[in-house]
């Protein structure tokens, strides 16, 4: 008693906390025994069947086919691969159906949205300016990739967290290691507190590893020792000391030569700007020099005293009423261009639209890997008491969970990324494998069987089947960590092909779907971020204090247009609100399970608006020209094939055809099928 | 299901009444005077020293440095040694409270009997986006649901005709934070600020593409195929037919909401609306009020946005640049407090001004001002506010609050305006109950009276 008192005062007059290591120790020891954090247990069981308990029954074929396609792909079945489902009467149909699936290359891209929402993917670093990330997209389609060609989980996982340090030259591992660079950064001039800022890059590094990973809130002990979980704060920043020397780094990822040829186009590509915007300074030059004498003649006379000094002989008061002076003349672009007669204005806005339509042919950037490497040196971390950084208390050196008796983390600086990756991907980790299988069975049963995916602490909840998920988590890791084979079996349950409660389509695969199913749907993998269309309320949210021209330019090629929308620009601070009205994730913080909503505004904008104008006409295009001269009810047998996967019941196809006679158009009945309940939602 | 419940449901989103474990509120925690909320926002930082906190001490040491003993305090751009600059504007008292407010807000300045005015709020950062972020959110992240959010979160809607959230930014552009400032975060979608803008088409996508005969023809297509896929019991599909006819419905109301030729002419000259430099503010103003007469809930208004010319930013020119924004927002912000009260509608409207900081009494290009988070002025007016006082103070030198207030209270004092307990209104994400206030706010009860 005496002794903890002595310490707790010299702690306090050294500046020191007092980290009591026993008593967390204690704490932690007396809530080991949380189910998560127990071996996963390989239960004796034939299948997911037996222990899944009872199913629904089996759906019929259509429904079948249709929730498999919009499961695996995110897209609705072609009609005629509905047909050819039907028809094949073979016992192993379903078995084939999965393989075909599976091997489609939207397979990844459906799969990738899933594990981008987790790390909270976007393209652009997000606060005031949210600049674009150039090169951020070889991640998304490294993701893509990887569950396309079934990168093993154990693999994909020392990629993102330590590619540069396991795999220095495999360029792809480079590429993943913008896992850890994926989340918001806040990127701003002026005196910023630098320190403040790397805490939080630190704790966005540490709290996607804890959630995507480890399924643990490990953030929650930032400022505090967890309340729920036996992770005392000691452990928080010993997790994040792994991470301490890690920083962003842009590697080129072309040959020296390449580089320079590329340099090179960007060099000649300037030198075609330069007089265009040399005339446009040209024309502004009188107008500046007018308004700065303007501005000039408002100046105190000490200010302009100081003005007329030169630079370099201007004494301390003088530099600093110089440079308020400065100041006080500068011109700013509105003013400016307010200030033009309308000839000038007129000849400075077609020299603008010049450079707009100039700015399509710059060459890429040299092409970099937006990824992660270390510093020379890993700089000292310390618990912040309430996770202020200018609130250090003692040091500590890099370390793992305890409550999961963890294997030490040695190194400098490198390697110690490599001890998380391997210890992670050990297979002997009971977390691992656990929270990686719930969230593929989240995404084919809806729910996940822990309900919380990022969380399988105390708060998070038991799972609803521990037996199952044990088998899962087991059958994964001897299957070598092969996404697809656990996936496969699954799929293949009588669990998952029966019937349950329609489930409202993710934002991203309705657009996906409507694009499907008009036939405008351009299904190109892959590639740099793009700027389709938007509506002139939606531009106006493009925060910028220069002039608010060509801040969105559209993509050209209209084709791109009609791209899945995992492809779209993902901005963080403006949403597309047809995907936003449809609870697509904000990009800010990491999403495991996305809210389904039902609101009037997704109404508004799957009935009105231009996008699906547009789409209600090529679909009724699509199906007119299949029909030819064959007439109406064929048309909307199409429709019914197209967007339900099924033809219309006589008493669908009486009112169709009611409904067609009375004045309505094809575009609007198409309009109506892609507004149905039936298509918006997953069987 | 009844058909109100169902409406009820639909136009409150809930995604699934399973999830309602996670979920809590929908009606106020307690009985309360307030029901809905205008959060006037004054984009960039108006100064406090210059509006409602003067500083007489400021003229004394004018073109001296802060002395010593208050440390060395820089902004973003100013590093703490610039010279004192004394306000260009005069004081007065004004209103039986007798409170002080500048010459450059006259017209607001005949309404403070009304007001509370605080004068010791403090954020935590120096910067406009993340400040801005922890007044509208709690944090100075992004990614967090703002307050009108969180407020139709705990209360709903009382419109089946209209968004229960709405935002009004400047025409010219959008504040340095952006749509998160209005954003959900990781609440449902349904608790997004809705966009609104004066004019014929006031929400995005209201207008139909066809006429509106067509419309209806479609949409009542659409009703029928929805109907049969419904499979009974099926709660949300049986929302989302009714989202349909919400919808329906706001294309009907929401054009009749905006159309301020209803308006009498001495309405519209009470917010301005006859002179060139306030009638774009007045508009908004007005359209607030009509917002809230219809039981819109939250009603968010930006002044500043875009050109660093059309914010309260104002490093240099502090006084060109104030009298711009001041003249166009005073005598709107009046108009509206003395609308609200003549309609008897102040009474059940918390009316918020305010910004994500103030200003330095240091000056920045010799006659402009920094940012400062250390000490600045809000006030709130109506539902349960007691007007006609001024709480709290900064130091002489109105740089630092004294006592201060964190945003944390600022929120939770308007959370409780409203009937809504700040530990009550929680979600749970990624394994935290998260609320407005995170580890909670002390109501400033004597705002409240």
């Amino acid at each position: 008693m005496k002794k903890g008192w002595l310490l707790a005062l010299a702690a306090a007059v050294c500046g020191l906390a007092w980290v009591d290591n026993a008593k967390d120790d204690a704490w932690v020891a007396s809530r080991k025994n949380w189910w998560a954090f127990q071996p996963v247990e390989r239960p004796e069981a034939a299948g997911i069947d037996e222990l899944a308990g009872k199913s629904g029954a089996e759906l019929d074929r259509r429904r079948l086919i249709r929730r498999l396609s919009l499961d695996l792909t995110g897209l609705p079945p072609a009609a005629g691969d509905v047909e050819r489902f039907l028809r094949d009467e073979s016992e192993d149909a379903y078995e084939k159906l999965v393989e075909r699936l599976m091997a489609s290359p939207h397979y990844g891209e459906r799969m990738g949205q899933k594990w981008l929402d987790v790390v909270r993917y976007a393209d652009t670093n997000g606060f005031e300016l949210d600049e674009e990330r150039k090169h951020a997209w070889r991640y998304r389609d490294y993701v893509v990739a990887a569950f396309n060609k079934d990168k093993p989980y154990d693999l994909f996982i020392k990629e993102q967290i330590a590619g540069d340090e396991m795999f220095p030259e495999n360029q792809e591992a480079l590429i993943a290691t913008g896992f850890l660079r994926a989340g918001p950064e806040h990127l701003v001039g002026g005196n910023q507190d630098e320190e403040m800022n790397r805490q939080e890059v630190l704790t966005e590094m540490t709290a996607v590893i804890g959630g995507a990973f480890l399924g643990l809130t490990v953030n929650c002990a930032r400022c505090h020792n967890h309340k729920f979980d036996p992770i005392p704060q000691a452990d928080y920043y010993r997790l994040q000391a792994v991470l301490a020397g890690t920083v962003g780094k842009d590697p080129v990822i072309v040959p020296e030569e390449e580089k320079r040829g590329r340099e090179a186009e960007q060099k000649a590509f300037e030198e075609r700007m330069k007089p265009i915007t040399d005339e446009i300074k040209a024309i502004e030059k009188p107008y500046r020099e007018r308004l700065k004498e303007e501005k000039k003649a408002k100046l105190s006379a000490g200010h302009l005293a100081a003005l007329a000094v030169e630079k370099d002989k201007r004494n301390e008061v003088e530099k600093r009423l110089g440079k308020e002076a400065e100041d006080q003349i500068k011109v700013s672009w509105d003013e400016a261009v307010a200030a033009l007669t309308p000839e000038d204005r007129e000849r400075r806005r077609g020299l603008r639209n010049k450079m707009h339509a100039l700015e399509y042919e710059r060459p890429a950037p040299v092409p970099a890997a937006y990824a992660m490497g270390n510093m020379e040196k890993a700089p000292a971390t310390h618990i912040l008491k309430v996770g202020n950084h200018k609130m250090k208390q003692e040091e500590v050196t890099p370390g793992l969970l305890r409550v999961l008796n963890p294997p030490a983390v040695t190194g400098e600086v490198a390697g110690r990324r490599t001890a998380l990756a391997n210890w992670l991907a050990s297979g002997e980790h009971p977390l691992t494998a656990r929270v990686m299988v719930n969230r593929i069975w989240q995404m084919r049963m809806g729910e996940g069987i822990v309900s919380t995916p990022n969380d399988f602490g105390v708060l998070g909840g038991k799972p609803s089947n521990k037996r199952l998920l044990d088998w899962l988590a087991w059958e994964f890791v001897r299957g070598g960590w092969s996404v697809k084979k656990l996936d496969r079996q699954i799929l293949l349950s009588k669990a998952y092909r029966g019937e349950r409660t329609p489930r409202r389509l993710e934002a991203e695969f309705l657009r996906d779907s409507v694009l499907a199913v008009s036939g405008a749907l351009n299904p190109r993998l892959g590639g740099t971020p793009l700027k389709v269309p938007i509506e002139q309320e939606v531009y106006d949210l493009i925060f910028t204090e220069a002039e608010p021209d060509n801040l969105w330019p559209v993509e050209r090629d209209e084709r791109e247009h009609t791209r899945r929308s995992l492809y779209l620009l993902n901005k963080r601070t403006v949403r597309l609100p047809m995907l936003a009205n449809f609870d697509q994730p904000d990009a800010m913080t990491s999403c495991p399970a996305r809210p389904s909503s039902t609101h009037a505004l997704q109404a508004l904008s799957l009935f009105n608006s231009p996008f699906m104008e547009q789409q209600s006409r090529r679909f009724a295009e699509r199906v007119e020209t299949e029909c030819g001269a064959s007439g109406a009810d064929c048309m909307v047998r199409r429709a019914y094939l197209h967007a339900l996967s099924r033809p219309p019941r006589a008493g669908e196809m009486e009112s169709a055809r009611k409904f067609l006679t009375q004045g309505g158009s094809m575009t609007e009945f198409c309009l109506a099928m892609l507004n149905r309940n039936e298509f918006v939602y997953v069987p | 299901m009844y058909r109100r419940d169902i409406l009820r449901w639909a136009a409150n989103g809930f995604g699934a009444l399973a999830a309602e474990s996670l979920l809590a509120g929908q009606k106020a925690h307690f009985p309360a005077k307030a029901k809905s909320v205008i959060f006037l926002f004054m984009v960039g930082g108006p100064s406090q020293i210059d509006t409602f906190d003067p500083k007489p001490l400021l003229e004394k040491y004018a073109g001296e440095r802060l002395p010593e003993s208050l440390g060395k305090v820089p902004g973003q751009f100013t590093d703490g040694s610039t010279p004192i600059l004394p306000s260009p504007w005069k004081f007065k008292r004004h209103g039986r409270s007798g409170t002080w407010v500048s010459d450059l807000m006259p017209h607001i300045a005949e309404c403070v009997d009304d007001l509370c005015i605080v004068r010791n709020f403090h954020t935590e950062s120096v910067v406009h986006a993340p400040a801005m972020y922890q007044v509208m959110s709690g944090r100075i992240l992004m990614g967090y649901p703002s307050l009108g959010s969180w407020v139709t979160y705990g209360l709903g809607s009382e419109t089946e005709n209209l968004p229960a959230y709405v935002v009004m930014p400047q025409p010219e552009g959008t504040p340095e934070g952006g749509t998160p400032m209005w954003g959900s975060g990781f609440l449902p979608a349904v608790h997004q600020g809705t966009l609104l803008r004066p004019g014929a088409n006031p929400i995005l996508h209201l207008k139909p593409w066809m006429e509106s005969r067509r419309q209806k023809a479609t949409l009542g297509l659409l009703q029928e195929m929805n109907r049969q896929d419904a499979p009974a019991g099926n709660e949300e599909m049986a929302a989302r037919i009714a989202s349909y006819e919400l919808a329906f419905r706001m294309q009907t109301h929401a054009p009749e909401a905006v159309d301020l030729k209803q308006e009498s002419a001495a309405t519209r000259r009470l917010y301005g609306l006859d002179e060139a430099r306030t009638a774009e503010f007045g508009t908004r103003c007005l359209l607030a009020r009509r917002m809230v007469e219809r039981g819109v809930r939250f009603v968010q208004i930006y002044s500043g946005g875009g050109p660093v010319s059309m914010q309260w930013d104002a490093h240099d020119h502090l006084q060109a640049n104030h009298e711009k924004m001041a003249g166009m927002t005073d005598k709107p912000v009046a108009g509206l407090i003395k609308d609200l009260k003549s309609r008897g509608l102040l009474d059940s409207t918390l009316v918020i001004w305010g910004s994500e900081f103030g200003r330095l009494p240091m000056s920045q290009s010799g006659n402009g001002r920094d940012h400062n988070p250390h000490g600045f002025t809000m006030w709130f007016a109506g539902g349960g506010v007691k007007g006609g006082q001024v709480l709290g103070d900064t130091d002489e030198f109105g740089l630092r609050a004294i006592d201060g207030w964190h945003m944390r209270d600022f929120h939770a004092t308007i959370l409780h305006a409203l009937g809504l307990d700040q530990n009550k209104l929680w979600y749970l994400h990624n394994g935290r109950h998260e609320k407005l206030t995170d580890f909670g706010g002390k109501v400033m009860e004597r705002v409240l009276g």
